[in-house]
Parts: C-alpha cells; structure tokens; sequence
C-alpha cells in the first residue's frame, strides 16, 4: 500500500484502535461484571466472585437451553455437511446454466437478511401442517449455513488437480473408491474449518430461531428473554462462558482455513 | 479444450449402448440434487409471495386474492414512513460502517505476510460472536443507568445521565453499525489486497503525490469491496428486528419490527407477508446493483 505521512498513519491506527474497542468493548464490559459488583457508581473491586457462575448451574432452564442449542448446532452441521458436500461434487461434475441457477438458490437465505428466511419457513411449515420444533429449527439453521459450507468446500474441490483422480480411475479404483480415498481426505480440513463455523453460526443463530421454533428455546432465545428483566450477573456468567467457547472454536477453525498466499 | 479436459472428456464417453442409461442417471442426479433446495427454499419464497396476496378475516386467512395488502402499505403513512425511515436507518448504518471500515483494512491490507490475516481474524471474529450478547452489552453500557453513564457522572464529567443513547433510532444506528462493521472490513480488505502493488509504484514513479495515488488508483480499485459492504449492511440493518426491539424502545419503530409484530401480536400473517415482499424487493434490488457494480471491469 502507499507509505502514508504520520498523520495518515496516526489517524488509519486510531480509527482502527477504535473499532476495535466497539466491537471489544461491551464483550469485555460484560466478562468483567461477571466477576465484580457495581453499587452506587463505582466498581466493588473486592467483590470478585465466582456466585453467579454457581448460581448458573441451578438455573435448569439455562441447563436445557444449551442441550437444545447443542443438539440443534450439531444435527445442522450434519445435514449441511452432507448436502454442502454433495452439492459441491454436483456443481464440480456437472455443466451447463442449470448448476449456476442451483447454487443462486442455495446462496439466497444466506444473502437474504434473516427474517425473509425465517418467515418464508414458518409460512411454508404452517401450510404443510408440520408442528415447529426442534425439528423446525435445524431445518432452518440448515438452510441458513448451507451456502457457508457448500462455498469452503467447493473451493477446496476446485483446486483438487484433476489427474489425481483421473490416476486413480486408471489404477482401477472405482468412482466411490476414488471419492473414498482421494477426494475425501483431500477435502478434509476444508469439511471441518466448514462444519465449525457453521456451528459457530448455528450456535448464535438468532433471528430465524424465534421465528421458526416451538416451545422449546436455545441459548440466544433465553438469552433474550432473560434480559428483557434486565443486567444480572449470571447473564453475564453465562456470556463468559459462551464467549469463551466461541473464542476456542474460532481459533480451531483459523487453524485449518486456507490462507491465500501473500504476493 | 486444454488436453486435460479433453481427455477428461475421452474418458467419460460411454461405451456403446450405455449411452441412454448414462444420460438417464444424469438426470435423476440433477432432480435429486434439485429436490432439497426447491422444496425448502424456493417454495418458502412462493408461498410468502402468494401468501400477501391474501388477508385475514377475523382470525382466519381467507384464500382469495387481493390488492388490499399492498393498498394498506401505500395508504398508510403510519407503514411508508417507518419505511422510509428505516432505509435511511440502514443507509446510514451502511455509511457508518463504510466509514470506520475502510481505514481498518487499509491497515489490515498494509501490514505484512502473515500478521494482516491474524490481524484481519481479530477484526473479524466478532462476528461469530453471540449477536444477542453484544446486543445486551452494548445497551448495558448505553443505557441512562449504563456504564457509560456511571463513569461520566464519576468522572464529573455530566451532570446528568445522558439518555439520547438508548430507546431511539441513535441507538438503533449505533448499535447496529457496531454489529455490522466487519462485514464492511472483510470485503474492503479483500478488494486492496487485489490491487496490483505495481500499480501504485508506478503511479509514484510517475510523480503522483499520496493522495493523487490512493484518490485515482486505490480508492476506484477498491470501490466494489465498499459496495459488497455496504450492501451487506444495509440488507441485514433493515432486516434487522432484534436489535431495534432491545435498544430502540418505542420510538426506534422499524420495519423489521412492523413485520415480525404482524406474526406476533397483530397476527395477520397476509400483511406481514405483502411487508416481507417489499422487504425482499429492496433487498433484491440493493443486492442485485451491488452484484453489477462489483463485477470486475479491470483485472489485474
């Protein structure tokens, strides 16, 4: 980039350190009131305690909650993985118009903002009669971060070589032997840098959730309803704990994501 | 044809007589690959689309078509200015997060090897993280008994709590703009990375100062990421209902929140549908100009 003169430089740094604080600052905000009190406008440095994380483990529906969203997370990874790779060996295999067309309609509920998702789902689930559910809810997480995983593994295959499978078609292997033994390993890290943001995703996944699930809730839906009685500590417990598992899944998933050379 | 795939091509030809089988799998292959996203996608869509062309009756939706949906929308000041409103709302997000996004990955794009893509995750990551959560926080520190507020009243520095930073659109603004800025830095980021760096070497060669360089070569190569951006931003900040609902209090009404109201408390699902077409229309146009727009017209 061009070498800027120091105040361009001091500015572009500023900026940045501010942004960083936008995004930062209300996490760590929140992680620091999960271990000390506020009363009358100062900060009880004395107060640390780990009560509201205790507290956090009577709390039943907190407990049900997270079974809920774990069990959502990982039945979409599943459909979308298999489905992200299979319409990803479709689009690689095939030609012609008709796979750009499939794969607009893959991207589109990703593109879409989330409550055009989320309502054409509950419209579609209401006029087949099907109850929402659980059931409900991993549909539309699915939808939602089938482009995400389909995109990763897409881009993998296509930088697959072709005479390594056309090496083993001549060895004799047949199509799933190749799949089996060449492809698959080859599309490996790609599948599980995929399957963890699309955890990740499904995990956080908000906005499509309240419009499409039933009676049971995951984590962001009891989140949200318990905030609206307001800022209490093991909210704030239970944020750290979130934030801290998001913050490992991400650092496993950057392990693995291709990083495009630097020219 | 490159050798390889002609080869490629040699080798899929089928042997005589198994051509009609062969083809006969293709297409049973294409239908099937078809079948999931039609059925869970595209006919979701149709059906919302068909649904606004109903109304409700009491608390049954009767299945007649009819205007009055739409009519209600364009009659109504009370749906085309909150409307309008919102666009501007989202507008501005998107010009927010344009505005603090770009210098970042300016930086971002001017550190070396390695660092710029950990340092570009740092910048990123927060988007994996618990929208809710940071929704809450940043309403907790905002808010006129906030954080904020406490440490400015501590400090001296006011009198009074400020109260013009929650429960109205500012808050909604700032708050979404906060959500969003990375999906404004990663495209941004993107697009400079892919600026031959040739390019501005010989535009200083050739005498340009700083700013003649980033005004007549970076700024216009780097135009389309802050379009993908900014059309990300304002899709999801005018789709946006959970936000405006926790820190927008009662004056900070949007869009969003009129159409999900109508599946919640008002239940009419026919009019929240016609006020989702019009959602995806916008939206479809915002994305559709930046699709243009971005197509790449010079490369490297």
């Amino acid at each position: 980039m061009i070498r800027l003169s120091w105040p361009g430089r001091v500015a572009i740094w500023l900026v940045a350190a501010f942004v960083l604080l936008l995004l930062y600052g209300p996490l760590c905000v929140a992680i620091f009131f999960s271990f000390f009190r506020f009363k009358s406008n100062q900060v009880q440095w004395d107060s640390f305690s780990l009560d509201a994380y205790a507290k956090l483990m009577e709390n039943q529906g907190i407990i049900d909650a997270l079974g809920n969203t774990l069990v959502v997370g990982a039945s979409a990874v599943i459909a979308s993985l298999v489905l992200g790779t299979l319409f990803a060996l479709y689009y690689h295999n095939s030609r012609g118009r008709g796979r750009e067309w499939l794969q607009v309609i893959i991207f589109m509920p990703f593109l879409m903002p989330p409550i055009l998702t989320g309502l054409s789902l509950l419209i579609f689930f209401r006029q087949i009669d099907f109850d929402r559910s659980l059931v409900t809810v991993v549909i539309g997480h699915t939808v939602f971060v089938l482009a995400l995983v389909y995109r990763n593994i897409l881009a993998r295959l296509q930088t697959l070589s072709a005479t390594l499978i056309e090496a083993s078609l001549d060895l004799g292997a047949n199509r799933w032997q190749t799949f089996r033994f060449i492809v698959l390993p080859n599309l490996a890290t790609a599948v599980l840098s995929a399957a963890i943001l699309a955890f990740a995703l499904s995990f956080d996944e908000t906005l499509i959730t309240l419009l499409v699930t039933g009676t049971k809730s995951t984590l962001p839906l009891r989140l949200w309803a318990m905030m609206r009685l307001g800022f209490t500590p093991d909210i704030n417990a239970l944020v750290t704990l979130i934030l801290a598992g998001t913050t490992c899944l991400c650092l496993i998933a950057a392990r693995y994501l291709t990083v495009p050379q630097a020219r | 044809m490159t050798a390889n795939e002609s080869l490629r091509r040699v080798a899929a030809r089928p042997a005589r007589g198994e051509g009609g089988l062969r083809k006969r799998r293709g297409a049973l292959v294409s239908a099937a690959a078809w079948t999931l996203p039609v059925a869970f996608i595209l006919v979701p869509l149709l059906l919302f689309t068909v649904q606004s062309f109903f109304q409700v009756e009491g608390t049954d939706i009767v299945y007649r078509l009819t205007l009055k949906n739409y009519v209600r929308f364009f009659t109504d000041p009370t749906f085309y200015d909150t409307f309008g409103w919102s666009c501007l709302l989202a507008l501005g997000v998107a010009v927010l997060t344009v505005l603090l996004g770009y210098p970042v990955a300016y930086l971002l794009a001017s550190l070396g090897g390695r660092t710029k893509y950990v340092v570009a995750f740092i910048f990123v990551i927060p988007l994996l993280m618990s929208y809710i959560i940071k929704i809450y926080a940043i309403r907790s520190i905002l808010g006129g008994n906030g954080f904020l507020n406490r440490i400015l009243l501590q400090l001296g520095l006011i009198d009074e709590p400020w109260t013009f930073l929650v429960f109205n659109l500012n808050a909604v603004l700032l708050t979404l703009t906060v959500l969003l800025v990375p999906f404004a830095i990663l495209p941004i980021f993107v697009a400079l990375e892919k600026i031959p760096r040739n390019l501005l070497e010989a535009s200083a060669d050739l005498g340009a100062s700083a700013w003649q360089t980033f005004r007549t070569i970076v700024l216009p190569l780097s135009l389309q990421g802050v379009v993908i951006g900014a059309s990300c931003a304002f899709v999801l900040a005018l789709g946006d209902f959970v936000t405006p609902q926790m820190v927008g209090g009662v004056s900070g009404f949007t869009f969003g929140r009129i159409i999900y109201s109508q599946f919640g408390t008002a239940f009419n699902w026919p009019f929240g549908a016609a006020l989702s077409v019009i959602l995806l229309l916008v939206v479809l146009l915002a994305l559709v100009s930046a699709a243009r727009f971005a197509r790449p017209r010079f490369t490297a």
